[in-house]
C-alpha cells in the first residue's frame, strides 16, 4: 500500500524537489549570520578611511607643536598586555593602573616646574558632588559594613554555641568534683579530731555537729499555713471567727477586724476555696444553709 | 581659529622664564604681596591662550539616565556651556551650528536619544573642524553610590590616554580633540589651581572608554612636595561617570561634511535587534520545513517489504 502511494506521489514532488535545495541553503546562510558574534562583524570592505584627510584634519585643529605640557596635561601610559574586554575585573585594574601611572608622571613634571598642585586641608570649595550626596554614600558603606559585621557574629554566635554544650558539661563536672573533694576533706577533718580526743560534749562541738549533718538549715518549727491574699499572716485563726467576749474585746477589735478584713484591698481571694477548706463544712447546716452564717 | 594659533609666538615665554630666575622683592598690591608664581603664570599667558568653550546639549526625549550622564559631563567641564534641549531630526546639523555659533562656543558635545534607549554623542570642532559621532555604551552616571569618590569642582583634570591611541590617524584625531574638549583650559575663570582627578581615556576592543578618578595622596598640609614615597601610597578613588564610546563615523565639518573615517565593524543597535528578533522569529517556518524534508525523504527512500511480513497470513 505505501509503496504505491509513494510511486504515484513521486512525479509531483520532484518538482518540489527541485526548489528546496535552494530554499535550504538560503536558510543556513542566515543561520550562519546570526551564530556569529553581534557586536564584531567582519570589517566591511566600502568603509571609508581617509588617512590623508584626517591626518590634515588633525594639522587644522591641533595646537602649536611647542605649545607648553601645562595647556595639555595629558600624559600617555602604555598598557602592557591586552585585556580580554569581558573580564570586568582585569579591565578595571587596567584603567586604574594607567591612571595611577599617569598621575605619578604628571605629579613629578608639576613638582619639576614648581607649581602647586595639592590642595591644601583647608582650601574648600564647592565640590562635584554634593554634602547630601556624599552622606548617603557615606550611610550605604556604613550599612554594608555593619551588615558583615553582624553576618560575622551570627556565625562566631553558632560556632560558639557548639563549644558551649562542651564547655558547659566540663564545668558540672568540675564543680562535682570539687563539691565532692570538700566533703571528703570534712569528714576527714572531723575524724582526725574525734581521734585526737577532742571533748565531744562542748556547746560548741555540738553546733558544728548539727551544721555537719546537713541538717542546721532544716525549718526548725513549721510555719503556720497562710491562705493566699490573707493579710494577717494566719493570726485570724488565733483570734477566732468569734472574736473574745472578754474584757479587751475593745481594744482587740480592732485588731481583729484589720487582721479578718484587712485595709481594703482585693477581697476576691479571701473567699476563695483553699486546699483546707474544700472540706470543711463547718458553717454549713443543713436547715440553714443560706450560708450567711458561714464561719471558718 | 586652528590656523590663527599654529602662528603665534611662544618665544615670549621662554624669554621670560629665564629673566625669572634674579631674586626680586614680591611686588605690593591692593590685595597684599603679591607671589613670584602669580606673576610667571601672567606672562606665561602672553604666548599661547587657549580659549576652548564646549556647548554641552541633548536631543528632546532624552531619558533621565542619559540626561544625568549629560548632567555629570557639565559639572567635570567648567569651560562649559549647557543649553537647552534641541528638537533634533531634520536639518539639525545647521541649526546646532548655528546654536554654538550663537554661544560663542568653539566646540560641541551633543547627546543624542534615539528611541528612548540608544545614545548617539556627537563631538565636534565648530566653525570648521572635524566632528565625531559615537555610540554611547556602559554607562554610569556620578549619582550611583558605588562610586564613593569626590574632587573639586573646576579643578584641572590630568588626561591620561592608552599608547594606542598613536597607532592610527583617526584614533590620533580623537585624542586631539579629546584633549581640547575635556581638558580644562589653563587659568579658566572657573577652574581651580589644584589637581585632584584623573581622567582616563584608554582605547579597549575598538571603544573608547572613559573613567574619572579621585586622586587621594597623603602629604603634610603646608608643602606642595612629593616624595617618592608619597607616590607610591597615593590611590585612586572612582568618581564616576563611566561610559563608552565606540566611534561611528568622521567627519569632515561640524555636524556635517564629507566622511573622513567609518567603522567597518559598527553594527547599529537596531540591525541587533532586528537579527535577535529574525533568529527568535524563524522558528515556525523552520519546523515546517523540516517535516516536509523528512517527508520527501520518507517518500524518496521507500522501506522495501520485509520478506517475513506475510509469513503468517496463510494460516
Amino acid at each position: 500500500m505505501v509503496v504505491h502511494e509513494a510511486t504515484n506521489d513521486d512525479a509531483g514532488m520532484e518538482d518540489s524537489e527541485n526548489e528546496s535545495p535552494e530554499s535550504e541553503s538560503e536558510l543556513e546562510e542566515s543561520e550562519s549570520e546570526g551564530d556569529e558574534d553581534v557586536k564584531l562583524a567582519e570589517p566591511s570592505k566600502n568603509a571609508i578611511n581617509n588617512k590623508d584627510g584626517l591626518l590634515e584634519k588633525l594639522e587644522d585643529i591641533s595646537w602649536p607643536q611647542n605649545v607648553e605640557w601645562m595647556h595639555k596635561l595629558s600624559v600617555d601610559i602604555d598598557r602592557e598586555q591586552e585585556v580580554d574586554v569581558n573580564d570586568d575585573l582585569m579591565r578595571e585594574l587596567g584603567f586604574y593602573t594607567q591612571a595611577l601611572e599617569g598621575t605619578r608622571q604628571a605629579f613629578v613634571k608639576i613638582q619639576s616646574m614648581g607649581l602647586p598642585f595639592l590642595r591644601p586641608s583647608d582650601y574648600y570649595a564647592e565640590m562635584v558632588k554634593s554634602d547630601t550626596h556624599m552622606e548617603k554614600v557615606k550611610g550605604r558603606l556604613l550599612a554594608e559594613k555593619k551588615r558583615i559585621e553582624e553576618a560575622e557574629e551570627r556565625k562566631k554566635a553558632r560556632e560558639s554555641k557548639k563549644i558551649a554544650k562542651e564547655v558547659q558539661a566540663q564545668k558540672q563536672k568540675e564543680r562535682a568534683k570539687q563539691k565532692k573533694e570538700e566533703i571528703e576533706s570534712v569528714k576527714k577533718w572531723r575524724k582526725q579530731r574525734q581521734r585526737s580526743g577532742f571533748p565531744s560534749n562542748n556547746k560548741e562541738h555540738d553546733l558544728d555537729l548539727s551544721f555537719e549533718d546537713g541538717k542546721g538549715f532544716e525549718r526548725s518549727k513549721k510555719q503556720q499555713w497562710v491562705a493566699p491574699g490573707d493579710r494577717s499572716g494566719g493570726k485570724t485563726g488565733k483570734f477566732g471567727g468569734r472574736g473574745n467576749k472578754g474584757t479587751d474585746k475593745k481594744k482587740n477589735n480592732r485588731e481583729f477586724r484589720n487582721s479578718k478584713f484587712g485595709f481594703g484591698g482585693r477581697k476576691g481571694l479571701k473567699k476563695q476555696n483553699t486546699a483546707e477548706t474544700t472540706n470543711d463544712f463547718k458553717g454549713f447546716s443543713k436547715n440553714n444553709n443560706n450560708g450567711k452564717k458561714r464561719k471558718r | 581659529m586652528g590656523k590663527k594659533r599654529k602662528h603665534s609666538e611662544t618665544n615670549a615665554a621662554n624669554n621670560v622664564k629665564k629673566e625669572d630666575g634674579a631674586e626680586e622683592r614680591p611686588k605690593r598690591t591692593l590685595l597684599g604681596w603679591k607671589n613670584k608664581v602669580e606673576e610667571k603664570q601672567e606672562t606665561d599667558s602672553v604666548g599661547f591662550r587657549n580659549k576652548e568653550k564646549v556647548l554641552v546639549t541633548c536631543s528632546r526625549r532624552i531619558s533621565f539616565r542619559y540626561r544625568h550622564l549629560m548632567l555629570n559631563v557639565v559639572s567635570l567641564l567648567p569651560h562649559c556651556k549647557k543649553d537647552n534641549k534641541v528638537e533634533s531630526k531634520s536639518s539639525k546639523g545647521a541649526t546646532l551650528n548655528e546654536l554654538v555659533e550663537l554661544k560663542g562656543c568653539s566646540s560641541c558635545l551633543f547627546f543624542e536619544c534615539r528611541k528612548g534607549k540608544d545614545l548617539y554623542l556627537w563631538m565636534a570642532k565648530s566653525p570648521n573642524g572635524p566632528s565625531v559621532k559615537f555610540l554611547v555604551n556602559a554607562v554610569h552616571t556620578m549619582e550611583e553610590l558605588k562610586l564613593t569618590g569626590n574632587h573639586l569642582k573646576g579643578s584641572r583634570p590630568i588626561l591620561t590616554f592608552s599608547t594606542n591611541f598613536d597607532t592610527e590617524p583617526h584614533w590620533k584625531l580623537l585624542k586631539e580633540m579629546i584633549v581640547q574638549i575635556f581638558g580644562t583650559p589653563k587659568e579658566h575663570r572657573k577652574s581651580k589651581p589644584y589637581h585632584d582627578h584623573v581622567f582616563v581615556f584608554s582605547i579597549l576592543d575598538d571603544h573608547v572608554w572613559f573613567r574619572n578618578y579621585q586622586i587621594s595622596c597623603p602629604h603634610t598640609a603646608d608643602t606642595q612636595k612629593i616624595d617618592r614615597n608619597d607616590l607610591e601610597k597615593m590611590t585612586l578613588v572612582e568618581v564616576g561617570p563611566r561610559f563608552c564610546l565606540n566611534p561611528i563615523k568622521i567627519f569632515g565639518g561640524s555636524f556635517g561634511g564629507p566622511t573622513l573615517y567609518e567603522n567597518p565593524f559598527y553594527i547599529s543597535p537596531n540591525q541587533i535587534r532586528s537579527l535577535e528578533k529574525k533568529q527568535k522569529a524563524g522558528k515556525y517556518a523552520k519546523k515546517v520545513k523540516a517535516k516536509t524534508r523528512r517527508k520527501m525523504h520518507e517518500m524518496a527512500n521507500p522501506l522495501e517489504v520485509d520478506q517475513l511480513a506475510h509469513m503468517w497470513d496463510e494460516e
